[in-house]
């Protein structure tokens, strides 16, 4: 049996760790390309939205290298995410007769915990759970790398060697075997990049990115708009913890500690009073935030005709007027071209910058 | 100005019309409907929509604004779940926000109980959230209610009994196939033809459900439900010469699940079918001729089989 499972950032880090050290032989999908764009284009429903045909173009790439097996995850609810399975199933079994595991987002610990028994059935449930954990463990690093390059980055004369650094060090997080090499390595990157960076009082203007899960985590689909912000001297706020969000629903969600649902409702009131599937909540709660918290403009990702973010910016939109908070709106499809989007984000940074002054 | 409540007719007004219309009379509340969905309507919607929104969308909004002037009251339910695990899409989950965040009405003026579940708890509460603004005792709305619900439940759908050539089935959303707007060109294209359409609206639930249990591990929307119920039994019905397939452009549901319906009930079953995409920019032309198209290719094998007269096979 060969693994494998799309390309999602770095979040496809903690899984290839999680199953090679269960001992299941695992099949990356190649890094997302125009190929892997394209072939998913071709072999998708014409209106489906981004992600889907991401998703596709992964597997019939790691199908190319003998990939046989699939997992995916899927969030029952209003989002077409739930039901991309069911569909990519039809069109996967026309090329071979390949397995598909989908791990339920709503039930995210046993999901995943029933998937690893069945993938490797002679491991024990304790080793099961050190690796969830630390799949926890290594996404947190990274989310932590991240948000330090998004700080020190944005303060440095030189932001593409803490770029480069950053970038570069998600990949040695790959097979690591313990707690104490995550901590480690966590440890050595942020104090690189804090190395590389003067000090500098300074607080550059400060921009929140908001929106869909799987744009905002992949950076092929949202052209490194974190990178070309970064380079500019904007502060980004990523509202995407991968970590925190993993850790939320499964440890805490399944003990009842937490549900993602109320903790964003709540924030979001009064643009948007109800659960409306996705990221759609979310995506309102963090402009909002961002809003009574001072950052200086929002930019909203989102894959093109996505349902959740679309009721979504019809409270962006008002959110925008009533804090008077410069917003860009990026709606990304395979036909997006990297030079129009790049144009439109230096734009939008000018636009704060003189708005600063 | 007396109290007026503005029902726009468009998304679920085309699902549950009757019962709205039933509950508001029985308690005694003056009604205004927004009228049939027409040019100038679907105009303002696209105006005061974004852009990516799907095309009953735009209508709806078009709609609430054409009632926003003469009446003290517009009724914008939130339904997003009323069968266990049957979603219904995210814009009618999220619609009293999306028309409050369009018009920024005064809070009182928006009637919209929420209903995420058919418990007694939920009806008590929406029952609440219509009645209090209105001036109405709870007591009077649930009776009113339960009125309603009975009337709506005997309703039995019209069955014409006229001799026809042959029988088009019409599947979809019913905001669309409902909507005289999108549909009178097809309807009176088969008109011309002397063929019958069955819209799958038209269909009792107790069918389209019991169709459908066989698709309920995989598809968790409401309207698709109906919509792959409807499909099934379309496809197993003799009668049916063709099935076609109504969706707007930008629906997330339809975009997945007409590609799951083509290959488990369309491909399987044999039976001609289309879809027809359409979208504010649809001209009728272009439909008309994909319907014109369609029909020959349907009347072409209907002759062969010998059902129709072959007169000069073309």
């Amino acid at each position: 049996m060969k693994v494998s499972y799309p390309q999602m950032g770095y979040l496809s880090i903690p899984v290839y760790n999680m199953l090679t050290n269960l001992g299941v032989e695992v099949v990356e999908a190649p890094a997302i390309s125009k190929k892997t764009v394209e072939l998913g284009s071709m072999y998708s429903p014409e209106g489906v939205c981004l992600p889907y045909k991401m998703n596709m173009g992964n597997f019939l790439e790691s199908i190319d290298k003998g990939a046989d097996t699939f997992v995916t995850m899927c969030g029952a609810g209003k989002c077409r995410f739930g039901f991309y399975s069911a569909v990519q199933k039809i069109q996967l079994s026309k090329t071979k007769d390949v397995g598909f595991y989908t791990i339920d987002s709503n039930h995210l610990l046993t999901g995943l915990y029933h998937f690893l028994q069945s993938v490797a059935p002679e491991v024990s449930c304790l080793e099961i759970v050190k690796q969830l954990t630390m799949a926890i463990k290594t996404l947190k690093a990274l989310d932590t790398i991240n948000n330090a390059k998004n700080f020190y980055g944005s303060r440095s004369t030189t932001p593409d060697t803490i770029i480069d650094i950053a970038n570069q060090s998600a990949g040695d997080f790959r097979d690591c075997r313990a707690f104490r090499d995550v901590k480690d390595k966590q440890n050595r990157v942020i104090h690189l990049i804090k190395s590389m960076s003067e000090d500098n009082n300074k607080q550059p203007p400060k921009v929140g990115l908001v929106g869909e899960f799987y744009l905002l985590l992949e950076p092929y689909v949202n052209y490194r708009v974190e990178d070309v912000l970064i380079k500019q001297g904007i502060e980004v706020k990523k509202f995407v913890n991968t970590g925190a969000w993993v850790y939320s629903n499964t440890l805490l969600s399944s003990l009842g500690l937490y549900n993602e649902e109320h903790a964003y409702q709540k924030q979001a009131r009064p643009y948007l009073n109800h659960h409306v599937g996705g990221d759609g909540l979310k995506s309102v709660g963090s402009t909002l935030w961002c809003a009574q918290h001072g950052y200086d403009g929002i930019i909203h990702l989102y894959p093109f005709g996505c349902m959740p973010e679309i009721v979504a910016q019809y409270a962006l939109k008002n959110i925008a007027q009533d804090f008077n908070l410069p917003l860009l709106t990026l709606s990304v499809d395979e036909h997006a071209s990297d030079v129009g989007v790049l144009t439109r984000l230096e734009a939008f940074v000018d636009c704060i910058k003189r708005k600063k002054k | 100005m007396g109290v007026k409540v503005g029902i726009p007719e468009a998304l679920l007004y085309h699902e549950f019309g009757s019962l709205w219309l039933d509950f508001f009379q029985n308690s005694g509340v003056p009604v205004a409907l927004s009228g049939k969905t027409n040019k100038q309507i679907l105009d303002r919607g696209m105006s005061l929509a974004i852009d990516e929104s799907c095309i009953p969308l735009k209508v709806y909004l078009g709609h609430v604004e054409s009632l926003l002037t003469t009446c003290s009251h517009i009724f914008v339910p939130r339904i997003a779940q009323y069968y266990p695990d049957n979603h219904l899409c995210a814009k009618l989950a999220g619609l009293p926000d999306i028309v409050q965040n369009t018009f920024r009405l005064a809070n009182e003026k928006l009637l919209s109980p929420n209903i995420e579940n058919s418990s007694a708890a939920t009806i008590a509460k929406a029952v609440h959230t219509i009645c209090q603004p209105l001036g109405l005792s709870d007591i009077t709305g649930h009776q009113a209610y339960r009125q309603a619900v009975k009337q709506w439940k005997n309703t039995i759908p019209i069955q014409s009994g006229h001799p026809v050539k042959a029988k088009i089935a019409i599947i979809g959303h019913s905001y669309i196939i409902k909507d005289v707007f999108f549909n009178s060109d097809i309807e009176k294209f088969f008109k011309s033809q002397e063929v019958e359409i069955i819209i799958s609206g038209d269909l009792p639930n107790k069918i389209v459900y019991e169709e459908a249990k066989a698709f309920q591990q995989d598809i968790y929307w409401q309207m698709s439900m109906k919509i792959a119920g409807a499909a099934q039994y379309f496809c197993g019905q003799d009668d049916i010469a063709g099935v076609i397939i109504v969706s707007s452009f930008g629906c997330g549901p339809d975009s997945l699940v007409n590609e799951y319906l083509e290959h488990h009930i369309f491909k399987p079953s044999n039976k001609p079918h289309m879809v027809l995409t359409i979208d504010e920019h649809t001209g009728n032309a272009g439909l008309i001729t994909r319907v014109e198209a369609f029909w020959d290719m349907v009347a072409r094998r209907l002759k062969l089989e010998g059902k129709l007269p072959a007169d000069g096979l073309s």
